[in-house]
């Protein structure tokens, strides 16, 4: 029975192409993602077990709290380094640093960009701590000199005696090259350059005098790393870490891997997207041949094949099919890992490279997802053709007998569609955090996308007569003939633009969010900033050294500044752990208008009084955690300490730009230890110049801290949302992905339905309808189907985006609707079905009209 | 050549396929058909006489010989020309499958001209459905209709562009011989009444008795020439020739 269907497959090689591609392209995508992510998981470990080579024994300062900004612990004082030497057991111990720098490339800006990979300070160790071994050169011996990896030093074309310049805490400053350094067999930390220090300098250049972020320890013969490791932590305060060196390597792979860990996330998702879509097209594309089948799986009947036989036959098919578009899709991952390392680098994020990684779970997952995703999707038409009766291969024509199924479809659609949107509600008002709103919100999505694919049958006929009326009074009976094609089968056009309504929705819901989100930022800063300059880092988000600020202070034009600082605390008796900003009470209202909920401007003052013990809220954390004006909050900061503040005032957090908690600069540094700054904002003199004073702040800024930059209030809104349409146009590569394959499934459904419609071809061009006029036929179907979909996606798309931003509106988020940008989709999904329409037009119009004609 | 003929072919010879496998289905076929009369071309089985009309209405070419419709002498055109030709010069009624099953039964009737981008006149439209007995069945689909009625809207389909010939293909061989009565009667009015050109092909020796002229071909060869009589001369003819 198999051997039937295989033979079948092979006589419909365009349909059997065009379904598999679905697949094929959905698990490319995964296996894509997977190997991607292997290959830059495998850099790390190795890269960490290189640079902890000779290590016993790792003293880190221990994290007090997991958060999300990963910020790296402050360091410990040194004179833990001679308690540790003490430690019997401990052959030898030294200190170091490794922080964030800045490496300036030969044009003065950091390597790798803003956005790009970290750039390294390290002290130089000792032996047998140091992981480097030199290829040309030595270690810095100097406060002026430094080693660079090689990789960084051939691609800067550096060489010992090259003058780079390097910055940490500090302005960057000029340092002499001495030495070119390998890790072990590696020439660099996976593009992220590192400058080599002495531990003098290094500390200074980091601003931790008299501190290290670590110390390294060689056990003496004999000795255990696991047994030192408990002795040194009990020489230790509790404040630190002690691993051996091959956990503290582990840790340090893993930890910089969870970073990593959101885009293997991501691009799963959008995998998952493409297989549902895919999921849509097979089983369309299944229904339809199984009903054009009908004669032949009758006779099948006929001459004795069971029931069992023929479903048999026809997963068989599926599951063959499934199969080898996986396996296509396999391999076609290979290709597309490097497709997708190549669109993070163009969004700016350069993702370490490496010999391929191919894991067995790669091509298990890949394997089993697509030949699953197949063998579901052509369920229901299988189990259709079980019904199939023998007497039907004497009849003419091919009517699939209908299910009980199809009778309660449009109530079940309608309900399906009410559970999804209660889904979505559900995860969206009542889930606090984490997999408690995404959960309920994916599988809502999910319900919402196929409850509405089963109730749109009912809405095909009248959106055909919407955008089918136009044509028609335009191009007559074509167009006519087109809407009447298109309708006949309503369930299968609805499936069909099922697939690209997907797609759509998807789109559209990312662009109106994305315009909202824009919106509110633009009005955001409209409404609450005051300044005229603002300097920031370049990325966005991480740090700047409290001196750049300093230096723009000093430009002639600016009349004051106020620091904005940022860090994370754990709040007792309440989950998360929310961002907590520094302000300067005195300075903040010259430049920032809170938009306050309980209290004014004169409340900042408060911040500085009673010890600098006291706390304003976002309004919004307020109310989740039910905390009020005069409550207090005991917090421990990620540096270890412990303080509790009195909440003195609340105020609406429009789009994040403050923390939740907020307290003055003073209490930040002395209870979090936290210095640098997030913002810094400028009031200018009167009759100062904006775009001048910007001018004179970016020429001190690009000299000595290439990091940040400068930006007008109009310059600031820009760079505030720059970041949004890098981030749309990475979604809209990836669910282009999806796109074309619904293009696929209309074009699948055309042929299909073509093939149907031969003798109704023949007779139309016997009695006169010329080749053109066929292909207009097939073009303005194509047309209106992609249509359905696409205003069916579209009023999805909106809905998505006013559900999943209605909590957001109490921090200020607020809705905006690109109606050009929606018309455009519109016309580009039009434009999508001309371009689906081409090769089943042509087939049509090729079809030789005394063949078409001939009878039985 | 007659001056009369509205369609006539010279030497016609239609081969399929090649070498030893070739076939000629029609070999040196020289006929004409008379402007306003109805004729009938029949023959059994395998005589070439599907192969001779789907030439003479250009949906097929021949491999040797001429074809002149209305003085148009039809190898001289591409096939955007013949499309243009066999959708303002002729009308077509098959055996099975003629209607479009989305359009309605007066849809299908003015296709042919909303193909062209016409307008039907509507006294004339009026007319004819009145004639083919259809006017409480303008809206219905052709799956509302029966086979007779659905034959109907195809002869009032073909003569609806008043075209320089109607060529009908079995028309009758899907029908009972009532409904089958009714359809011929149409088409013998149609050249009465309004001297249309018809050609038909058939099997059937009743169909072709109620033409005015009977071209018999058998094994691709014109056998016979001559006016119709009754069913029982032509029953006689073909028990001749066969």
């Amino acid at each position: 029975m198999l051997a039937v269907s295989l033979k079948g497959m092979a006589g419909r090689k365009l349909r059997t192409v065009l379904t598999a591609l679905a697949v094929v392209l959905g698990v490319a995508l995964i296996a894509g993602t997977y190997i991607l992510t292997d290959t830059i998981d495998r850099q790390f470990d190795q890269i960490f077990a290189q640079v902890r080579q000779g290590v016993d024994v790792s003293v880190t300062p221990k994290k007090v709290f997991n958060s999300d900004n990963n910020a790296t612990p402050p360091a410990f004082p040194e004179s833990y380094l001679s308690q540790v030497q003490n430690v019997p057991g401990v052959q030898k111990a030294s200190g170091g640093i490794f922080d964030d720098g800045v490496v300036l490339d030969n044009k003065g800006k950091k390597i790798g960009g803003a956005n790009g990979a970290p750039n390294f300070i390290s002290s130089d160790a000792p032996a047998p701590f140091n992981p480097f071994h030199y290829v040309a050169g030595h270690g810095p011996r100097g406060p002026n000199e430094i080693s660079i990896d090689k990789y960084t030093a051939d691609k800067q074309h550096w060489k010992v005696g090259s003058i780079v310049r390097v910055g940490g805490q500090g302005p960057a400053t000029p340092y002499t090259v001495v030495g070119i350094a390998k890790f072990g067999n590696l020439s660099g930390l996976a593009g992220a350059p590192i400058a080599v220090m002495t531990l003098q300098q290094a500390q200074k250049v980091t601003d931790k005098v008299g501190k290290f972020d670590g110390i390294d320890v060689k056990a003496a013969p004999g000795v255990k790393p696991e047994a030192l490791v408990q002795r040194v932590q009990q020489a230790l305060p509790g404040t630190v870490t002690v691993r051996t060196g091959a956990e503290q390597a582990a840790k340090d792979a893993s930890d910089t891997k969870s970073g990593l860990g959101f885009i293997k996330t991501i691009l799963l998702v959008f995998a998952g997207v493409a297989l549902f879509v895919g999921a849509f097209m097979i089983f369309n594309s299944f229904s339809i041949t199984i009903a054009q089948r009908t004669r032949e799986l009758s006779m099948l009947r006929t001459v004795g094949a069971s029931r069992r036989q023929v479903l048999g036959s026809v997963l068989g098919e599926a599951v063959v099919m499934g199969f080898t578009a996986s396996l296509i899709g396999l391999g076609l991952g290979v290709a597309l890992a490097k497709g997708l390392k190549a669109l993070f680098k163009a969004i700016g994020a350069d993702l370490p490279g490496g010999a391929t990684v191919l894991e067995s779970r790669t091509i298990i997952v890949s394997l089993i997802v697509g030949t699953l995703v197949t063998l579901v999707a052509s369920l229901s038409p299988a189990v259709r053709a079980t019904r199939i009766q023998p007497i039907e291969g004497v009849r003419e024509g091919a009517v699939l007998p209908s299910t009980r199924f199809s009778r309660i479809k449009t109530p079940f659609g309608a309900v399906t569609l009410a559970i999804g949107v209660g889904l979505m509600c559900l995860g969206l008002l009542t889930g606090s955090s984490g997999s408690g709103v995404w959960l309920p919100l994916l599988f809502g999505t999910i319900l919402v996308f196929i409850g509405a694919a089963m109730f749109s049958s009912r809405l095909v006929k009248p959106i055909a007569s919407l955008v089918g009326r136009p044509i028609e009074s335009l191009r007559g009976v074509t167009g006519q003939l087109a809407r009447e094609n298109a309708t006949r089968n309503t369930a299968r056009t609805a499936s069909t633009a099922a697939a690209l309504m997907i797609g759509l929705a998807l789109v559209s819901g990312v662009t109106i969010f994305a315009s909202g989100i824009k919106k509110s930022v633009n009005s955001a800063i409209d409404n609450s900033v005051k300044a005229g300059l603002v300097v920031e880092n370049k990325d966005g988000w991480t740090s700047i050294p409290a001196a750049a600020g300093k230096a723009v202070g000093q430009v002639p034009g600016v009349s004051s500044s106020s620091e904005i600082r940022l860090s994370q605390a754990k709040v007792a008796g309440v989950s998360g752990t929310p961002d907590v900003s520094g302000v300067d009470p005195a300075t903040l209202p010259s430049v920032y208008q809170l938009d306050w909920k309980k209290g004014s401007n004169a409340t900042l003052a408060g911040l500085a009084r009673d010890g600098g013990n006291n706390t304003i809220v976002s309004e919004s954390w307020a109310k989740s955690k039910d905390k009020h004006v005069g409550d207090k909050v005991a917090v421990t900061t990620q540096s270890g300490n412990h303080a509790t503040y009195t909440i003195i005032g609340t105020y609406k957090n429009n789009v994040h730009f403050l923390g939740d908690l907020a307290v003055s600069n003073a209490t930040l540094a002395r209870d979090f230890k936290i210095t640098e700054d997030q913002f810094v904002m400028f009031g200018l003199k009167p009759g100062a110049n904006a775009d001048q004073v910007k001018t004179q702040a970016e020429n001190i800024l690009s000299k000595q801290f290439p990091n940040a930059q400068a930006d007008t209030k109009s310059g600031f809104k820009k760079t505030q949302t720059e970041w949004i349409n890098q981030i749309s146009a990475f979604f809209y590569v990836l669910l282009s992905l999806a796109v074309i394959v619904s293009l696929f499934g209309i074009v699948n459904t055309l042929v299909l339905a073509i093939y149907e419609r031969t003798r109704e071809l023949g007779l139309l061009r016997a009695v006169g309808m010329s080749r053109r006029q066929v292909k207009r036929i097939v073009r303005y179907e194509s047309v209106i189907t992609a249509l359905i979909g696409a205003i069916l996606g579209t009023v999805l798309g909106v809905f998505f985006a006013v559900i999943v931003s209605r909590p957001l509106a109490s921090e200020g988020f607020e809705l905006s609707f690109p109606v050009g940008t929606l018309v455009i989709l519109l016309i580009l999904a039009g434009l999508a079905g001309v371009l689906a329409a081409i090769t089943p037009a042509r087939r049509a119009s090729k079809l030789n009209v005394l063949e078409a004609l001939a009878y039985e | 050549m007659n001056a009369s003929l509205i369609v006539s072919a010279v030497d016609l010879h239609r081969r399929y396929g090649e070498g030893d496998a070739a076939v000629d289905a029609l070999d040196g076929v020289t006929v004409g058909f008379p402007k306003g009369r109805f004729t009938a071309i029949m023959g059994p089985s395998g005589s070439g006489k599907s192969t001779l009309m789907h030439i003479l209405a250009g949906l097929d070419r021949p491999t040797s010989g001429s074809v002149v419709v209305d003085d148009i002498e039809l190898a001289s055109l591409d096939d955007k020309k013949l499309t243009q030709l066999r959708r303002d010069k002729f009308g077509f009624i098959f055996q099975f499958f003629n209607l479009l099953p989305v359009l309605t039964a007066e849809e299908n009737i003015t296709l042919p001209l909303k193909i062209a981008g016409k307008k039907p006149e509507k006294a004339w439209l009026d007319e004819l459905i009145e004639a083919v007995g259809l006017s409480d069945r303008r809206s219905h689909r052709p799956s509302q209709l029966s086979g007779g009625q659905q034959q109907r809207v195809a002869v009032a389909r073909a003569l609806l562009t008043k075209p320089a010939v109607v060529f009908a293909d079995e028309p009758t061989g899907n029908l009972d011989s009532k409904a089958g009565d009714e359809v011929l009667q149409m088409l013998r009015r149609a050249a009465d009444e309004y001297g249309q050109t018809v050609i038909m092909v058939t099997h059937d020796p009743h169909a072709a008795s109620i033409a005015d002229h009977i071209v018999v071909l058998v094994d691709g060869k014109v056998v016979r020439e001559t006016p119709a009589g009754e069913a029982d001369e032509v029953v006689e003819l073909m028990k001749a020739v066969a």
